[in-house]
């Protein structure tokens, strides 16, 4: 191999593994819909079983979207499971998890 | 003490048969879910007057209570309810003798708790329907053998019972984004207790919840206020003192209520006020002129 390839590689797979390392570590956003929620007193059971969750950094509800915005912390996630019992337990419905 | 006796005790009747924690009606209850794991305390102020009285005794009745309820959220199906009284009662009235008399009480009232359960539920985008049996037990928790000076005081002015008296029904809710309908079907049976025996009460309660304020919605709103308007159809059998019915005394009332809820993610406050609007008690039973309520709402 010659040297202008030799030092292309030696650049690219350090940058390659430091790209991936960020993406595993930066705070991940998730949304979904919650039917059945109308009311803002109704909205804080739903905050309340998101927060019990390890690793939620914040949550955003709109009611009138009825949509709900959690922001993890830096290396955890949120697993489509794990919110949609949260939603249960807090007496509504999940759908369009993303 | 025959007139004493002939007393509706429309406080019971009027106070309504369990105070709702979780968002929704003043009067009466809601399916809505209380998480699990959820609390919801609620604190009401019920202001109660009687003047309208047919007997000719003059009889002047003022009931005020601090109710305070506390809602747990077993699972998001079930929750369980306590609610816990603290009355003052005052009755003054015309003696036989034409002599005005004053007695009065203050204290805890009988205890209520009671379960929810939705068996039906229904969940679509910014609206649900809901359906959801309650059943309960009333606690003789509160004093009913406190005297003055003319003796053991009527049952108007009891603080409780002494009976364990079971209740339950029915709620159906509709909410969305703009208003909210509950209605409850309830039933009280009051059991016989030291010879003495209140009427059962049957009731059926109706709420309309409309969201006066913001007119529209926005991404991040957070808070809404409600124009609330009540009815409750109340009857209540007449009461027995050992076994013996008294013909003054039951009987079937109509109220409605105006009142205004502010509603936020963590608190509600709400105020209104209840006018009879049909009054068919039998024959002396004591009319009542109106009832004033107001508190608040927490969610931990």
């Amino acid at each position: 191999m010659n040297t202008p390839r030799k030092c292309l590689l030696l650049l690219f797979v350090p940058v390659m593994l430091l790209a991936g390392t960020f993406q595993a570590w930066a705070a991940r956003v998730h949304t979904f819909r919650v039917d059945g929620l109308a009311c803002p007193f109704c909205s804080y059971g739903i905050e309340k079983q998101l927060k019990a969750i390890a690793g939620v950094s914040s949550i955003k509800i709109s009611i009138k979207n009825g949509t709900v915005t959690v922001t993890m912390k830096a290396g955890t996630r949120l697993t489509r499971a794990r919110a949609g019992q949260a939603v249960r337990d807090a007496g509504f419905t999940m759908r369009d998890f993303r | 003490m025959k007139r004493i006796a002939g007393f509706t005790i429309a406080f019971l009747i009027a106070a309504g048969t369990s105070l709702p924690a979780t968002p929704a009606p003043i009067t009466t209850n809601t399916a809505l879910p209380v998480a699990k794991g959820e609390y919801v305390f609620r604190q009401q102020a019920i202001f109660n007057q009687s003047g309208d009285d047919p007997s000719g005794a003059r009889r002047d009745h003022h009931v005020a209570v601090s109710a305070s309820v506390l809602g747990y959220g077993v699972t998001a199906d079930l929750a369980l309810f306590g609610v816990a009284p603290l009355a003052y009662k005052k009755l003054r009235m015309t003696a036989p003798g034409g002599a005005r008399v004053t007695r009065e009480d203050s204290g805890l009232g009988d205890i209520r708790a009671f379960a929810r359960y939705t068996v039906y539920k229904r969940d679509m985008p910014g609206r649900t329907f809901r359906i959801a049996p309650f059943a309960g037990i009333e606690f003789p928790t509160g004093d009913d053998t406190a005297t003055d000076a003319l003796g053991r005081l009527p049952p108007p002015v009891r603080l409780g019972s002494r009976s364990w008296d079971p209740f339950g029904g029915l709620i159906v809710t509709w909410q969305t984004l703009d208003y909210q309908i509950d209605v409850q079907a309830s039933y009280q049976a009051n059991i016989e207790a030291g010879g003495f025996e209140f009427g059962d009460v049957a009731r059926l309660d109706g709420s309309l919840q409309v969201r006066l304020w913001p007119g529209e919605l926005g991404d991040d709103t957070s808070a809404f206020v409600y124009g609330v308007a009540e009815l409750n159809l109340i009857n209540q059998g007449k009461n027995r003192m050992s076994g013996v019915a008294n013909p003054d005394s039951g009987g079937t009332a109509l109220w409605g209520l105006l009142g205004l809820q502010y509603v936020t993610p963590r608190r509600i406050i709400e105020a209104g006020v209840q006018l009879p609007l049909m009054q068919d008690l039998n024959r002396t039973a004591l009319q009542r002129d109106y009832i004033a309520r107001g508190g608040f709402r927490l969610n931990f």
